[in-house]
């Protein structure tokens, strides 16, 4: 009786995990889509549905703005459109008005051009002066928005006015008056730009994934003064031997150089028909497009 | 063939959870059951009539020994067709009425139609259960639900029954009712094993009893046989006596012991030398009522303290190797 | 088999005293009143919302029977003490674990069958009130028999959390069945990242150990396809009929183990 019990048990046993090595070998469950999808987009009645746990909703409705960004970024479609980015942090922030990051995130990635982002300046603008109108001392908006105009829209006149207004609010940093004065002087210079990142990147309260961000944005700098540099030795030496350079070999042999050039994150840099550019592996790219947002010395 | 027959029957229970000790429920128990007869199982409480029961039902598993029942071993599907059996302080599914438990208990006996329907009318007639029959279980007193469970054991007209404890819960009549109910089925030629701790209860119904004690079979046989249970002495309850003629009483010797229940209402002790009818004719001459007579008897547990000396405590399995 | 069809008639009429199916009401206020309240919040969605809630709310309705109704089976009657009643009868201690594993199941059964009819006959409603220009745009009809292949997965992944909470309240306290039961059919959910733990992991003996609660622990993760009919994606017949076939062979060692269990067991 006993070792029948046993007997069976094994089989069944053998049958569980015979059936479930075939729902292996077939690839497990059929293909799904994990369509994005938001059910309920107004603010207002999301408010009233999360009862007294508006706070935790909101922290839920981070999450899952941060995650579609992340993957929409990843996915390898062409049609990543971020359709959810702004309804969602649009919902973070009406349910819980003092929760920062979001705005700042928002400011950052609504602006971003694709493929890193929807490319919706406009987005990231009436986000931010959602936040003014929630938090009305916080000097960052102000120049958060300014900063929109700046970078997204080379609108320097209106960048510098955010700029001059946030100067304005009774707690702003000092540094802000002048970062007024130099975007209205020099607006889309690259040295301009680099203040700009500096601040955010030394700055206390900034997020980590921010911080990243500047980080990144001052090692694109770095890069396009690096790609100038090396883009007057390739050009003076086609100058010279009337021919492109087909490789750093030969810039090393002519003595324009030694060693293989790295962008600022340790990927070699590439020549391409006398172009130096980027290597498509780099962390880096895209670069903001050279002349037009940054303001290439002519 | 026996109705019930056990061989050296042995239970132990693990106690403790961290170094499990064995206890002794059941040392090494051998009766034998005669069909047709009403059996007495008797014993002090914690005495093992329980778990001997449950041994014969196999809700529980022997450590070692046999039992059987009918010829067959227990737990024979075969036999319980044909035997009964009242739980101790039974307990039944709250969501039926008593209707529907003794037809849910015959459907797995295969009784249906007309016949299961007119054989449950009957028996919770037989057991005093009124209209209430219709009445969802959890509504049912601790009484009426003894009453419930002696009718589902006698739903297939077994052959053998097994009762444990069936007059706790009742009231007086109740138990007189049960009495009967116990001694009809006997006529019938069905066997009654049943347990109490109440000695008066074996009195009144069986031939033969079995007497329990720390697990161990400490005495059985004829009733009249076991001259431990005799009489003692007899207890009167009187009222209408008065003080001149209580102190008469003592001094002649006839009164042992008198408890004044009220004015003029004593209930008086006599020695076994004193024939309670005559007094009782004397006395009723007098002008005295008498309310009652009780024969006076050793309890089990008199009995059982002399029987081995002192009363059972310990039963670990060392203290009963040694 | 007549006496397991009489324990099981038994504990559904236990179910139904007990307003275990009162749950049917409450799924169908929360399906009409989520499908009327929709059309205030969303634009256009709504049908795919009521689907999704649907089969969700019939999952979890069902879920929250089978373990708390399948750890009390047989524990309330061992606890009780009903049991001694009934042993004394003419039945296998098998067949009681059998019998009463059969009721919940058609407890189940009923459950998600009306669940079914209203699921459907909501949908049929809210089909009435698109425009027809409207309805060609679905991905798939609004009462798409399709459906019915995820809910036939849900019934067989009910049956087995059932047989998993039967199963631990042949030898555990309820409380403890509960978590067990629970935590399994968690577990089951993640079990594909049990499956690419090893990616994970370094040492060579956690990935084989990941590897083993792969094949052994219950795959709950398969019988979940409601995302795919929702879309009217292909899910091919083989699919659920294998998935199907695993629940049964799992239910029958669960089962099988109770009984050995159970029929051990000492009633003190």
């Amino acid at each position: 009786m006993k070792a029948r019990v046993v007997a069976l048990c094994v089989v069944l046993m053998g049958g569980v995990v015979g059936l479930q090595a075939l729902h292996e070998h077939r690839g497990g469950p059929p293909a799904s889509t994990s369509t994005n999808l938001l059910y309920v987009r107004s603010p207002e009645a999301m408010r009233r549905l999360a009862l007294s746990y508006d706070a935790l909703l909101a922290d839920t409705y981070w999450i899952r703005a941060v995650q579609h960004f992340g993957e929409t970024r990843r996915s390898t479609e062409s049609t990543n459109r971020y359709d959810l980015l702004f309804p969602l942090l649009d919902l973070t922030v009406s349910l819980d008005p003092y929760f920062n990051v979001p705005y700042q995130f928002g400011a950052i990635f609504l602006a971003e051009e694709p493929p890193g982002g929807p490319g919706r300046p406009d987005l990231a603008i009436a986000l931010l002066e959602k936040g003014l109108k929630a938090q009305p001392e916080k000097w960052e908006f102000a120049q958060a928005i300014g900063f929109v105009h700046y970078w997204s829209r080379q609108d320097y006149p209106e960048a510098a006015a955010w700029f001059a207004k946030a100067a304005r609010f009774p707690n702003a940093p000092n540094w802000m008056a002048p970062l007024a004065a130099t975007t209205l002087a020099v607006g889309g210079s690259r040295e301009s730009s680099r203040q700009l990142w500096r601040q955010v990147a030394e700055s206390e309260d900034a997020g980590d994934w921010f911080r990243r961000e500047a980080g990144r944005r001052l090692q694109q700098l770095d890069a396009m003064d690096q790609i100038d540099q090396l883009q007057r030795a390739v050009s003076s030496y086609a100058a010279r031997t009337g021919r492109q350079a087909s490789g750093w070999g030969e810039l090393n042999q002519a003595g324009y150089l030694r060693g293989n050039p790295v962008d600022p994150t340790g990927v070699p840099y590439r020549i391409d028909a006398g172009v130096v550019g980027l290597d498509r592996q780099s962390r880096l790219n895209p670069l903001p497009t050279a002349g037009v947002k940054i303001g290439l010395p002519q | 063939m026996d109705a019930i027959s056990t061989e050296s029957l042995t239970k132990h229970y693990h106690v403790g959870f961290w170094r499990p000790r064995p206890y002794l429920a059941l040392d090494g128990l051998s009766l034998s059951v005669r069909q047709g007869e009403v059996f007495g199982f008797l014993g002090p409480n914690g005495a093992g009539k329980t778990t001997t029961l449950k041994l014969l039902m196999q809700l529980i598993y022997p450590t070692s020994g046999r039992a059987e029942i009918l010829g067959k071993p227990v737990g024979d599907v075969g036999v319980k067709r044909r035997i009964g059996y009242l739980p101790e302080n039974p307990y039944f599914y709250d969501h039926l009425t008593a209707e529907e438990l003794l037809e849910y208990f015959a459907g797995l006996f295969g009784y249906s139609g007309q016949d299961r329907r007119r054989r449950i009318e009957m028996l919770l007639d037989e057991v005093g259960i009124g209209p209430e029959r219709r009445l969802q279980l959890r509504k049912f007193s601790k009484g009426m639900l003894q009453r419930v469970g002696i009718a589902q054991s006698l739903i297939n007209d077994p052959e053998v029954v097994f009762f444990d404890e069936p007059m706790s819960g009742l009231d007086p009549l109740g138990r007189r009712e049960i009495r009967h109910l116990i001694l009809k089925l006997r006529d019938r030629g069905c066997t009654v094993f049943f347990s109490s701790h109440v000695l008066s209860d074996a009195e009144t119904l069986c031939s033969r009893v079995a007497v329990l004690a720390g697990g161990r079979l400490v005495a059985a046989g004829d009733l009249s046989e076991l001259l431990a249970f005799q009489v003692r002495g007899w207890e009167i309850v009187v009222v209408g006596l008065t003080d001149s003629d209580l102190e008469k009483l003592k001094t002649d010797g006839v009164v042992t012991h008198a408890i004044p229940l009220g004015p003029q209402r004593f209930a008086l002790d006599l020695p076994l030398t004193v024939e309670p009818a005559r007094l009782a004719t004397s006395l009723t001459a007098q002008g005295v009522q008498l309310v009652s007579i009780n024969p006076v008897r050793e309890t089990l547990e008199d009995f059982f303290v002399r029987q081995i000396g002192t009363a059972p405590k310990d039963r670990g399995l060392g203290t009963v190797a040694r | 088999m007549r006496t397991i069809r009489h324990v099981a008639v038994n504990v559904f009429k236990e179910c139904v005293r007990d307003k275990v199916l009162y749950n049917l009401v409450a799924f169908a206020s929360l399906l009409i009143a989520v499908s009327y309240l929709l059309g205030q919040l969303t634009a256009g969605q709504d049908v795919k919302i009521v689907k999704d809630l649907g089969l969700a709310a019939i999952a979890i309705f069902g879920l929250l029977i089978s373990v708390f109704i399948g750890i009390g089976l047989v524990w309330k009657e061992v606890e009780r003490r009903s049991i001694y009643g009934l042993l004394s009868k003419p039945i296998r201690r098998s067949e009681f674990i059998i019998g009463k594993y059969a009721g919940l199941a058609l407890t189940l059964f009923v459950n998600v069958a009306v669940m079914t009819v209203v699921f459907y006959a909501v949908l049929a409603y809210l089909n009435t009130q698109f425009p027809e220009v409207v309805r060609t745009a679905w991905p798939a009809p609004a009462t798409d028999p399709g459906m019915l292949r995820a809910i036939v997965l849900i019934f067989v992944e009910l049956l087995l959390v059932t047989a998993i909470a039967l199963f631990f309240s042949t030898f555990s306290s309820p409380f403890l069945s509960a978590a067990l039961t629970c935590g399994l059919w968690v577990i089951g959910h993640f079990n594909a990242d049990l499956r690419n733990f090893e990616a994970v992991v370094e040492s060579r003996p956690a990935a084989l150990l990941a590897r083993g609660l792969y094949y052994i622990l219950p795959n709950f993760a398969a019988f979940d396809i409601k995302n795919q009919v929702v879309h009217a994606l292909p899910v091919p017949a083989g699919y659920v009929v294998t998935t199907a076939l695993y629940g049964c062979v799992y239910i029958a060692l669960l089962i099988t183990g109770a009984v050995a269990i159970f029929s051990r067991r000492d009633f003190k």
